[in-house]
């Protein structure tokens, strides 16, 4: 198939497009910047794209929870071409700040039929506060994510305030967890993998407290991926947390791998 | 009110649910024990929203869980309150909400939830509140102190209610924010023929901080004859002012804009040299001079001291640019708002240079009063630790939310910032170098005719008289109105408009609102054409009734004025609508000669370009130098364990200790771009030096940012506090490998008033600390290479509260940017493996007067700080950074990390941090540097010039080699275990733990909580 279109949604506080864009292009995507407003004003149809990126960033500033007023944009003022883009079998991404607004627009962990039902969230972090540290994540290798396939584990910062994951039907956990929806966990780096496990890490190995180690999730259909930590912030070597005390060579980052996959799954298709 | 509008009430906390603690309680909670020493059991937070709007019962259904609750993990409520919901009554409640007027800016995005859900709802107003509910309050602390650690009077309103209220469910309530209507005042004119003390009472009573020569000015160019035929012509009063040209000339002339001290003629006496001279202007011969000369010898000086932020070629294909500010009279009334304020504003400096350019990294370095101090707070300033609190909070809200990562910065502690504490905040920013229409984009074009364009956000009260009051010292009557909240998401919205207008070729001139708001940006602008036509009437205001003067000078955030020929007016305006940014055209620029301005169809103001700008006559000061006297350093005795017990100690003083847990929360990697980090090491704990960043994605060509601050050694001689600050930033660029051909500095002065007056009697030694600070900063940058290409200066940090009067110690930050080649070859300054040789270069002399360790004897009880204060030999200094960079591209550097306070001994201490090792090293080679050096010069002494580095040992000889010629000695070697221990002269100097040391350079400024 011919190179994918990116749609990396900008706009309203988003701030991660940049890196966003860079590591879909380094994949061997093609990406564009799409103003949400450009969307929802018809100079530009999701349908045109073949991925869609919520990249982190403050929407709205976190007002009233983070990813609130810009999942209720989506979810009300492109409703058919959110649900139309999913239903078409497209893969979705979001990261930090646009994991948080698929969380809150319904979209992950989401249902079969697209609800746009909100049955997750992301709770403030246990202490109490934003913070940017490195953490290391390891995937569910039976999940149907096509985002992580392969992947065993990657080295990431955290940069959030609002990352803990939670739902209020904790038999919901359960039922995720069977379908692999609970893909990438945070992990104690000096274990073998695999180790994740439902008994919550120390602080700050799990730097928000989330229940089970969850760091991201997917839909059932594995397509929708979303996940507090950035891996589009390690797209090389030289941008690790300890990389200088490291002997490797030098070129792509830990964390793109998972971009790597989402164009691959479309370019093999 | 219009027909059916009401005010109704949602409320939401945490819902419970097990394993989901209310975190924001649990702060409050941590910061109630950490900052105060209050306890309490626990503590509730309930968000509240008042909505005034005509929205039904059902449509308030929606919003509860649709906008305001998260339907998973809160719970919410309309119409009753949460408080009543509580299976046990609190014991103390009390509710926060902003005065009338002030920005909130969750009100603001609630709004804008409001209106995607009901698009109709366009009138609606939003204000917020919370609500703190408190169970297990130590039975002496009282409501009103609760309170008083939970709101600012100056901007905050609160109400509360106490044990008994609480079990009656009488419950705090504050009603909707209304904010007064203002009260449209014409245009007045004042009269300026009158006595020289009336003449200074209207300077005084209108808060302009204008000078008695300044006034009379003003007053003589209304008594020229052809002024006032042209006045007249105009339609404006002949003879006399108007108030709104009277507040625009006041804004135009005001220390904060127009660095007057910096421009003065100074005659300086030298009490010790016997000089007598006469400078003319210390900026212009001692900042502007040296970068001139340099400019005649390199090729990347593109744009320097007359825009928003000094501009430099980065490569062929993009150019840099850095500026820093200091907010510090706001950020002493409202840390939050001031600090916000602050970093968001010099984010607007960055996009107002040249045609626009892109913020990418913040800088933060502020100085506070101790966080631990026990003394008494003179009425009407905060303790140091709120202050503390409140800053960071700010800056750290402005920079996340806006998505530029701090990357560096640094926190000073002395009692005398509890007057007012320096906030200096500084951004770097990138732009192509051209545009794709071939114009270079640091070159502002505007033309006579061009549209002037404000976007951004709505002009209000707030904000008026920001820069003159910057100008005078910190009062009780000090103006509210002077403090204002900033609005990053407004800002970020403009931000991405105007870089896609400035690719899209449709930015002609450009410059942000700040200090005097309109008058400055337009006026400055019109500089550049000749003069500009201003209407007040088109200004989008926040609330009507604004007087013509008061939306002349009103400093409101978030705004920029931008000039776009009037063919592209129509797709600036598209653009702007797109992303929900407001862009009104409010003028023209002209080549009148004037600055022009109406309000309506009244003429308001008309001020000649040449007056305005160079009508303020030159100050003529004195100064006179005759240096300090001070208690010498008393040593005690002490064996090698006292000496890392010592050591311990040392690390522990908040100047050294860890500053983690507030760098933490700071997003210090947004743009993927951040190669060597405020932290590394093995745990991610130890302190990084310079800041590198690869701004082009994949990339691998490098920035790198610094800071040197060392305000100690003002104390004994400001040569060596300025000469010190420029080699700290300096040397922490060379730990991590710049490239040294292509450094540029910033200067950024604090200093206490140095005007002598009956306020200031010592002004004339406070003027000479000025002279002897800008001397050294004149011969450092010249050896070092390092031009300055922006700076400001903050000339009146000083604190009148209750008679006494508290002034900052005279205080230079300079910061850098510098060129990194190849960031593969970045090197970070924790120790790598044991076994690694230690070495330290550049050369150690007996120099401990007002060192660190020096303050920390005498705040134990013995001697004081006199002594001999690092002596700056540029040159000596430069050949071994010249060596040791060019080893670091070899790559035979492991580790790099700049000696600075606490000496080699803090520097060795954190090396091995980073490692999670000991160290085990002889400092007997050092003697070969100074005959007189004793072990407290070696361990402590703060000579400048000097690295901490470790090499592989398969490394060792070739670094030897490579270093041949500067002084360079071997020290020892990074060894296994916990000990860090020093020998000299075949004795053993210093013992300790490593671990020890790390808890304990840990603990100081732990903030509480996880």
């Amino acid at each position: 198939m011919m190179t994918p279109r990116v749609a990396v949604l900008s706009g309203f506080g988003i701030n991660c497009e940049t890196e966003t864009m860079a590591v879909f292009e380094m994949s061997g995507a093609h990406a564009d910047r799409v103003h949400v407003n450009r969307l929802v004003n018809g100079d530009l149809n999701l349908s045109d794209y073949q991925i869609m990126a919520i990249p982190g960033g403050f929407s709205f500033g976190d007002h009233l929870g983070s990813g609130r007023l810009m999942g209720n944009r989506l979810r009300f003022g492109l409703r058919d071409q959110v649900r139309g883009f999913v239903r078409d079998g497209k893969p979705v991404i979001g990261i930090c700040n646009g994991f948080q607004v698929l969380v809150k627009m319904g979209l992950l962990p989401g249902d079969k039929e697209v609800s746009l039902t909100q049955t997750a969230s992301l709770a403030l972090n246990d202490s109490g506060h934003y913070e940017n540290r490195w953490a290391t994540l390891e995937f569910d290798s039976k999940s149907p994510c096509i985002w992580t396939a392969g992947l065993e584990r990657i080295r990431v910062p955290v940069r959030h305030g609002e990352g803990k994951f939670v739902t209020d039907d904790p038999t919901l956990m359960d039922k995720w967890a069977e379908s692999g929806q609970l893909v990438a966990r945070y992990v104690d780096p000096s274990t073998e993998y695999p180790s994740a496990s439902d008994n919550i890490l120390p602080y700050p190995i799990s730097p928000n407290q989330s229940w089970r180690n969850v760091a991201g999730v997917c839909d059932p259909t594995g397509l929708v991926f979303g996940l507090m930590p950035h891996p589009e912030a390690n797209h090389s070597t030289w941008l690790g947390a300890t990389w200088t005390r490291e002997d490797n060579e030098h070129g792509q980052g830990e964390g793109l791998a998972i971009f790597h996959n989402a164009v691959s799954h479309l370019m093999d298709a | 009110m219009s027909s059916g509008e009401h005010v109704r009430i949602f409320e939401v906390t945490t819902k419970d649910l097990e394993g989901l603690p209310d975190s924001r309680g649990e702060t409050v909670r941590s910061m109630l024990k950490t900052d105060h020493g209050i306890k309490v059991d626990s503590v509730r937070v309930i968000m509240g929203y008042q909505v005034r709007s005509t929205i039904s019962d059902a449509q308030a259904e929606t919003l509860t869980y649709d906008l305001f609750a998260d339907p998973v993990i809160e719970v919410a409520k309309t119409g009753s309150r949460i408080l009543d919901d509580f299976s046990e009554a609190p014991e103390v409640a009390i509710q926060i909400g902003f005065k009338p007027g002030v920005t909130d800016n969750t009100a603001q995005a609630g709004l804008d939830g409001l209106t995607t859900l009901f698009p109709e709802q366009k009138e609606a107003r939003v204000a917020t509140y919370r609500t703190y509910a408190f169970w297990g309050v130590e039975g002496t602390v009282s409501p009103s102190e609760l309170a008083a650690t939970l709101h600012n009077p100056m901007i905050e309103r609160a109400s509360m209610s106490d044990r008994n209220g609480c079990l009656k469910g009488h419950w705090p309530e504050l009603g909707f924010p209304d904010v007064p209507p203002n009260i449209f005042k014409e245009p007045t004119t004042i009269d300026l023929e009158v006595s020289d003390k009336d003449l200074l009472e209207i300077s005084e009573r209108g808060l302009l901080a204008l000078n008695l020569e300044e006034m009379k000015a003003i007053q003589g160019h209304y008594r020229n004859p052809a002024v006032r035929a042209e006045r007249t012509d105009q339609g404006l009063q002949s003879d006399r002012p108007t108030d709104a040209e009277l507040e625009c000339l006041a804004q135009t002339w005001s220390e904060h804009c127009s660095h007057k001290i910096f421009a003065a003629k100074i005659r300086h006496v030298d009490k010790t040299t016997h000089e007598d001279t006469t400078i003319n202007s210390l900026f212009k011969t001692h900042i502007m001079q040296p970068t001139l000369d340099i400019q005649k010898e390199v090729d990347w000086l593109l744009s320097i001291f007359h825009d928003n932020s000094g501009v430099i070629s980065w490569n062929d294909e993009w150019s840099v640019c850095i500026k820093a500010e200091t907010h510090n009279s706001p950020s002493a009334l409202d840390p939050f708002g001031g600090a916000i304020t602050g970093i968001v504003g010099v984010n607007r400096d960055i996009l107002g240079t040249g045609l626009g350019a892109r913020p990418i990294a913040n800088t933060d370095v502020f100085c506070f009063g101790p966080p631990d101090y026990s003394g008494t707070i003179p009425r009407g300033l905060f303790h140091p630790s709120r202050v503390f609190r409140g800053v960071h909070s700010g800056v750290r809200s402005g920079g996340n939310e806006s998505g530029i990562p701090t990357v560096n910065g640094a926190i000073v502690f002395d009692e005398r910032y509890i007057g007012k504490p320096l906030v200096f905040c500084g951004t770097v920013g990138i732009m192509p170098r051209t545009l794709a229409d071939g114009r270079e984009s640091h070159v502002k074009t505007p033309k006579p005719g061009d549209v002037v364009y404000m976007v951004g956000g709505r002009v209000g009260s707030d904000g008026i008289h920001g820069a003159t009051f910057s100008s005078l010292e910190l009062t009780e009557e000090s103006p509210s109105s002077a403090v204002q909240i900033g609005d990053p998401i407004t800002q970020k919205k403009m931000l991405d408009m105007i870089l896609e207008a400035r690719d899209e070729g449709l930015i002609q001139v450009i410059t942000d609102n700040g200090a005097g708001g309109l008058s400055s940006s337009v006026g400055e602008m019109a500089e550049l054409t000749g003069g500009a036509k201003l209407d007040l009437g088109q200004v989008p205001l926040k609330q009507a009734g604004l007087s013509s003067w008061e939306i002349l000078v009103s400093e409101s955030q978030e705004r920029m004025t931008v000039g776009v020929r009037p063919d592209d007016c129509e797709k600036f305006e598209t653009l702007a609508s797109l992303h929900e940014v407001e862009a009104t055209a409010v003028g023209e620029f002209t080549d009148s000669g004037a600055f022009v301005v109406h309000h309506g169809q009244t003429p308001v103001a008309h001020l000649p370009i040449h007056f305005l700008f160079d009508g303020c006559p030159q100050l003529n000061l004195e100064s006179e130098w005759s240096p300090p006297t001070h208690l010498p350093v008393e040593t005690p005795e002490l064996d090698e364990k006292g000496m890392g017990k010592l050591l311990t100690r040392l690390l522990a003083r908040p100047n050294v200790a860890s500053k983690e847990w507030w760098v933490r929360s700071y997003d210090h990697e947004v743009i993927a771009q951040s190669v060597i980090k405020p932290f590394c090491g093995t745990n991610h704990d130890a302190p990084g030096d310079a800041a590198v960043i690869a701004p082009i994605q994949g990339g691998t060509q490098g920035l790198v940012i610094s800071n040197g601050i060392a305000p100690r050694y003002s104390d004994i001689d400001s040569y060596a506090m300025a000469a010190a600050s420029v080699d700290e930033a300096l040397r922490n660029a060379v730990c991590v490998g710049v490239d040294l051909d292509l450094i540029a500095g910033l200067d950024n002065f604090c200093w206490p008033d140095p005007i002598e007056s009956s306020k200031t009697p010592d002004g004339r030694y406070k003027l000479a600390q000025l002279v002897r600070a800008n001397r050294a900063l004149d011969d450092v940058c010249r050896a070092y290479r390092l031009p300055c290409i922006s700076g400001k200066d903050s000339m009146k940090n000083d604190a009148m509260m209750g008679g006494e009067k508290i002034s900052v110690p005279p205080t230079l930050l300079f910061s850098l940017l510098g060129n990194h080649e190849d960031v593969r070859k970045a090197v970070s300054s924790d120790f790598k493996k044991p076994g690694d040789a230690i070495f330290l270069v550049g050369e150690t002399h007996q120099e401990l007067g007002a060192s660190e360790l020096a303050f920390m004897l005498r705040d134990e009880g013995s001697g004081g700080i006199g002594g001999a204060v690092p002596e700056i030999e540029p040159e000596r200094n430069m050949t071994v950074y010249r060596a040791l960079t060019s080893s670091m591209k070899s790559g035979l550097v492991s580790s790099a990390h700049d000696c600075s306070d606490g000496g080699l001994a803090v520097a060795l201490a954190e090396c091995c941090f980073g490692a999670d090792s000991g160290a085990s090293i002889d400092i007997s080679p050092l003697q070969s540097d100074c005959s007189s050096l004793d072990v407290w010069g070696a361990l402590f002494g703060e000579s400048l010039g000097r690295i901490l580095v470790s090499v592989r040992p398969t490394d060792k000889e070739a670094f030897e080699e490579s270093m041949e010629g500067v002084c360079c000695h071997y020290l020892g070697q990074v060894s296994e275990g916990d000990a860090i221990s020093v020998s000299r002269d075949g004795e053993k100097v210093l013992l300790g733990s490593m671990s020890e040391m790390r808890d304990s350079w840990k603990d100081t400024l732990h903030g509480g909580g996880l």
